[in-house]
């Protein structure tokens, strides 16, 4: 096979170069190594070695001293001993190595007709206008030109459209964006994931809170301490009927049921920061006044929003109360992972028809409970209700006996 | 077990040496042939020192090299096929076509790269030496450089810690008396480079390097120096290369022609011939086979390149980052009334103790990051923990530790380069521009570079102009970096623990007016990911970007501004590469206007490049111009009021927001 004698490249950017002198002649046997042609680069003339050995052929077609050629054009052959060169008829001519160079500007003509479009859109919208106030001008159909500029250097602003699309009768409200604080986020959050999460089912049921209004104004006579709140006797109360129906304080996991060990309940609070649910943890192993200190210790730092985290971790079930603002019944969200809440109402006096028919005035309550029902029926869950309905109708029974 | 090296085969050296002379001769024509695109400098002349000090080394043990180490890597055990390919530029090649004649690499045999930047592979060496000390092996780091790299300071603060630290490390110079093309003789105060070594207390030898026996034993006994424990031992290699410092370059516009032909009779292959057959080691029958053998072998790996496809264009910009640079970070548990304050110091302190204990591979490099836990007490505490060689005080060598560092992350363990202020660790920009950010994408991502470089930045206390740029915006610049900008305690320990975690390397910079303030930080462990936007205050009308301490002013500033109805959506990036544009554009699709307020320099800065990309993405969004608000561009003043004169102030950033609002 002939060995191809190429131009070389001499430096990184070098295409051409210009081919100089053989310091061969066609038909002298060359060594690998000796000095082969000369050639100018960008940088100086210098000598080309032979990378091989072999009888030189030089083609008629071959460079002429002086020429410019590109790297990697054929500039001669290296033969073995009686090996022909190849025919210079057929053989192709010096290529260059590079493709030749594709221009970067296509014609005009044809983009520059396509471009009259635009032109007519530019003529219609010469009043300086905003990019928005453009946008806005499109979806409401208003007129840029008829309009009364307030930006700076007479530019149209999205207020401008808006304010002229309002007096058409279109609409043209902006919203006002109040910031909200990183407890307001947490929340919404989280209502969302337990939205997302749960399959909620609201119960409502009314009962006699004559006995517990009793209670409580027997405590107040004697008023040497603290007197529980309604929420306080609910609370331990809550926690007797959860001890017997156990599902309702559980957690839907991974399609099983897990139950707590012991019965901590979350009591929210409305704080100025927020809505917040410390948790009142063994309510169970609790008495009803231990219930009523823990509560107002834990409710007042929440107020100032100093609870730690622990104390807002691990309830398994939680009193919310709209009572004190009149509410009666409502539907509120379960504190995910919790299976259940309890909905708190107000207590109202009302007129109540005995089994004789007679007519006596009683304090009624309505209990709410949001339920998953991916963990609960909704009869087991009514069970549920009526034995805390039972226990709120004669709470001393209860308290007498449950620590 | 790993596996051990052979024992002496002379046979084996010969052929060894020939590889690496015939495959450098049929890389001189190709080049001639144009089948190599770019440069091509060869190794004739030189071969006895790589395959001496090679012989001795196993896969795991790792070397670095120089522009001119084809003959490196050849005797680490790249086959010769890999070598031509990245030469030709194909997919087959060593680093798939993205590194060429100089940026050869292949981590599976311990060739952990070379490199077209003279000086970095002595670091480089170092700090894979510190890797394998910190891991307990007896692995060695090798570095092959010419005399040029003698002169670099690299060489001196590379040799200096090797010494202090007693590192497992050969410096091998190759001394082929020219620096390119500049007679060493001409460049050297003091022309022996093994005497510069006795200067940091180091064993040093100068030996023939084109007697590729003499080469052999002293490498030996250098490896079994550093492989018992002995520290490492320098090696001046006096050779001479009989090929120009490039191919296709004039040779004689500084040597003779004579001297290459001198030299040419030295040549260490015809040598150790010469050896073999005058002992009667071996037969000519014997050689000429594997003369024969090599050729061919040379002629099957050419082919084998020509005939392998180029990488598909579609690749040129994968392996930039790390595959796992984006570690799947755990959810920020939702804030509650009831966190901790913390001080910015103390979080990143939690953040860098967490990693610690979890990760035996991190290690902090810095000046008084040790006993004394840090100018800033950044490593409080740590040092009773872990000891010196996971908190190391360092010398005062920027661009040393960095390359070090560069080089431990290249080996398997995981630098935090602790600098203090981001103005001193510019003396170690190339290690970080052209080493640290480029090695995972001339690796193809077979190298990752895990380096954490920490430091503070920003105007404040009359630090002037050497304590108090910013610099983000020049990070941000270069592909490969990560640039992570915390404003708040919470941020930082977030962002840290990802940054600890991120195979890429990050640079973390901490605003010094910052440190000392508190914040709440959620308990527990927590990472925040790159790439997220925060919007730290809600509004309607203006949308403000703002980084580190500009996050605290605008938000001063919108209160005021919330008195004059004027509502402002606060963004803090907080990480500016990568950058959240789409949070960006969320915000000023609401509200119609971007301001950009920026500490730093207005010019090609960060302010910049968010209002192209905005404008880019968005443009129909605005209602008015973007503005940026930055401080002056002029070096950090010294005196009080020269210096509030150049930081954006709350009034300022207010008058600024209220202009933008009436635009």
């Amino acid at each position: 096979m002939p060995i191809h004698i190429t131009l070389p490249r001499l430096g990184w950017s070098m295409e051409e170069g210009i081919f100089l002198e053989w310091l061969k002649k066609s038909g002298d046997y060359v060594k690998d190594g000796e000095p082969l042609f000369t050639l100018e680069s960008d940088k100086a003339a210098q000598e080309v070695e032979s990378t091989d050995s072999g009888i030189l052929h030089i083609p008629s077609y071959g460079a002429a001293p002086g020429a410019k050629v590109k790297v990697g054009a054929v500039l001669g052959y290296l033969l073995a001993s009686g090996e022909l060169p190849p025919d210079e008829q057929t053989s192709s001519p010096p290529l260059p190595s590079s493709p030749a160079p594709v221009p970067h500007h296509l014609p005009l003509g044809e983009g520059a007709a396509a471009d009259t479009g635009s032109l007519k859109h530019k003529l219609q919208s010469d009043t300086p206008a905003s990019p928005r106030a453009r946008r806005a001008a499109k979806a409401t159909g208003v007129d840029l030109a008829a309009l009364q500029p307030t930006g700076k250097g007479g530019r149209i602003r999205e207020c401008d459209v808006l304010a002229a699309s309002l007096e058409l009768g279109g609409t043209g409200m902006k919203w006002r964006t109040t910031p909200t604080s990183p407890l307001r986020r947490t929340i919404a959050e989280r209502m969302e994931h337990s939205k997302r999460n749960t399959v909620p089912v609201t119960i409502t049921t009314r009962c006699d809170a004559t006995g517990m209004v009793s209670l409580r104004t027997q405590l107040k006579a004697a008023a040497e301490f603290r007197v529980p709140s309604f929420i306080d006797i609910i609370t331990k109360l809550a926690a007797g009927a959860l001890k017997s129906h156990p599902h309702l304080s559980g957690r839907w996991a991974d399609g099983a049921i897990q139950l707590p060990e012991a019965i901590h309940i979350g009591v929210a609070v409305d704080t100025e920061l927020g809505l917040m649910v410390p948790v009142l943890r063994d309510v169970a192993g609790l008495a009803l006044s231990q219930v009523s200190q823990k509560s107002q210790e834990l409710f007042e730092r929440a107020r100032r929003g100093g609870l730690k985290a622990t104390e807002m971790r691990d309830a398994c079930f939680t009193i919310t109360n709209l009572g004190g603002l009149g509410v009666e019944a409502f539907t509120p969200v379960i504190n995910y992972p919790e299976t259940a809440i309890l909905g708190v109402g107000a207590i109202v006096r009302e007129a109540v028809s005995l089994e004789d028919g007679t007519l006596v005035s009683r304090q009624q309550l309505t209990l709410s409970l949001t339920f998953d029902h991916r963990a609960i029926d909704g009869a087991p869950a009514a069970r549920f209700l009526q034995t805390l309905r039972q226990r709120l109708e004669h709470p001393l029974v209860w308290l007498l006996n449950e620590r | 077990m790993k596996s051990k090296p052979q024992p002496l085969n002379e046979l084996e050296l010969y052929r060894k040496m020939l590889v690496i002379r015939i495959v450098e001769e049929r890389l001189a024509k190709s080049h001639q042939r144009g089948l190599i695109h770019g440069a091509c400098h060869t190794y004739v002349g030189q071969e006895a020192i790589a395959t001496g000090v090679c012989a001795h080394l196993r896969s795991e043990d790792a070397i670095f090299s120089t522009h001119r180490g084809h003959g490196h890597a050849l005797a680490k055990g790249l086959e010769p096929g890999s070598l031509i390919a990245e030469l030709y530029g194909r997919e087959t090649g060593c680093s798939r076509g993205r590194g060429g004649s100089m940026h050869l690499f292949a981590p599976e045999i311990g060739m952990l790269g070379t490199s077209g930047i003279v000086g970095p592979c002595i670091l480089q060496a170092a700090g894979a030496g510190y890797s394998f000390k910190l891991m307990k092996t007896d692995n060695v780091g090798v570095a092959f450089f010419g005399d040029g790299a003698a002169n670099n300071g690299a060489f001196h603060e590379g040799l200096n810690m090797a010494s202090i630290w007693n590192l497992p490390v050969l410096f091998v110079c190759e001394n082929n008396q020219f620096a390119t093309e500049v007679p060493f003789a001409s460049v050297a105060g003091n022309p022996s480079v093994a005497a510069r070594g006795a200067a940091y207390g180091m064993h040093s030898v100068e030996l023939d390097g084109n007697d590729v026996l003499a080469v052999e034993a002293a490498a030996r006994e250098a490896v079994q120096r550093a492989r018992s424990g002995g520290g490492p031992t320098l090696l001046e290699c006096k050779t001479y290369r009989t090929r120009p410092h490039a191919e296709g370059m004039g040779d004689f516009t500084y040597r003779t022609k004579d001297d290459v032909e001198q030299w040419k009779t030295r040549c260490p292959i015809k040598r150790l011939r010469e050896h073999l057959l005058t002992g009667k080691k071996a037969t000519a029958a014997q050689l000429e086979s594997i003369e024969q053998e090599v050729h061919d072998l040379t002629e099957v790996a050419h082919l084998f390149a020509e005939n392998s496809p180029y990488p598909s264009a579609e690749s040129a910009t994968s392996h930039v980052y790390a595959a796992t640079s984006l570690v799947a970070a755990r959810d920020v548990p939702a804030p509650t009334a009831s966190e901790r304050e913390l001080s910015f110091m103390k979080a990143t302190l939690e953040a860098l103790s967490e990693e610690m204990a979890r990760n035996p591979k991190i290690f902090v490099l810095g000046e008084g990051i040790g006993a004394r836990g840090g100018n800033f007490a950044t490593t409080n505490g740590l040092f009773a923990l872990y000891g010196p060689e996971r908190l190391r005080d360092t010398p005062i060598c920027e661009r040393g530790f960095v390359g070090l560092a560069g080089g431990a992350a290249m080996s398997g363990t995981r630098p935090v380069v602790d600098f203090m202020f981001a103005d001193f660790v510019l003396d170690a920009a190339g290690e970080i521009i052209n080493q640290i950010a480029k090695i995972q994408y001339m690796s193809s991502g077979r190298l990752e570079m895990p380096v954490l470089l920490r430091g503070c930045i920003g105007i404040g206390h009359a630090a002037a102009t050497h304590h108090s740029g910013s610099y983000y915006a020049m990070y941000a610049n270069f592909p490969g970096l990560r640039v992570v900008v915390p404003s708040s305690p919470r941020d930082a320990k977030g962002l840290l623990k990802t940054a600890l975690t991120c195979g890429d390397p990050v640079l973390f910079l901490e605003h010094r007016e910052l440190m000392a303030t508190k914040g709440p930080v959620p308990e527990g462990e927590y990472y925040i990911d790159f790439g997220q936007a925060a919007v730290v205050r809600q509004g309607s009308d203006v949308t403000v970007v703002a980084l580190a301490l500009m996050v605290h002013k605008t938000l001063a500033a919108s209160e005021l501004l919330e008195v004059d109805g004027i509502s402002v959506e606060l963004i803090d990036p907080r990480t500016v590469a990568p950058l959240d544009i789409e949070t960006i554009l969320k915000s000023v699709k609401k509200t119609g206007r971007l301001l950009i307020v920026d500490e730093a320099f207005g010019p090609f800065g960060i302010g910049a490049e968010i209002a192209a990309q905005l404008a880019d993405i968005g443009f129909d969004e605005l209602d008015a111009p973007i503005r940026r608000l930055n401080g002056k561009a002029s070096p950090t003043p010294y005196s009080p009021t020269l210096e509030a004169a150049v930081v954006p102030s709350i009034d300022l950033i207010a008058q600024t927001i209220r202009d933008l609002y009436a635009e």
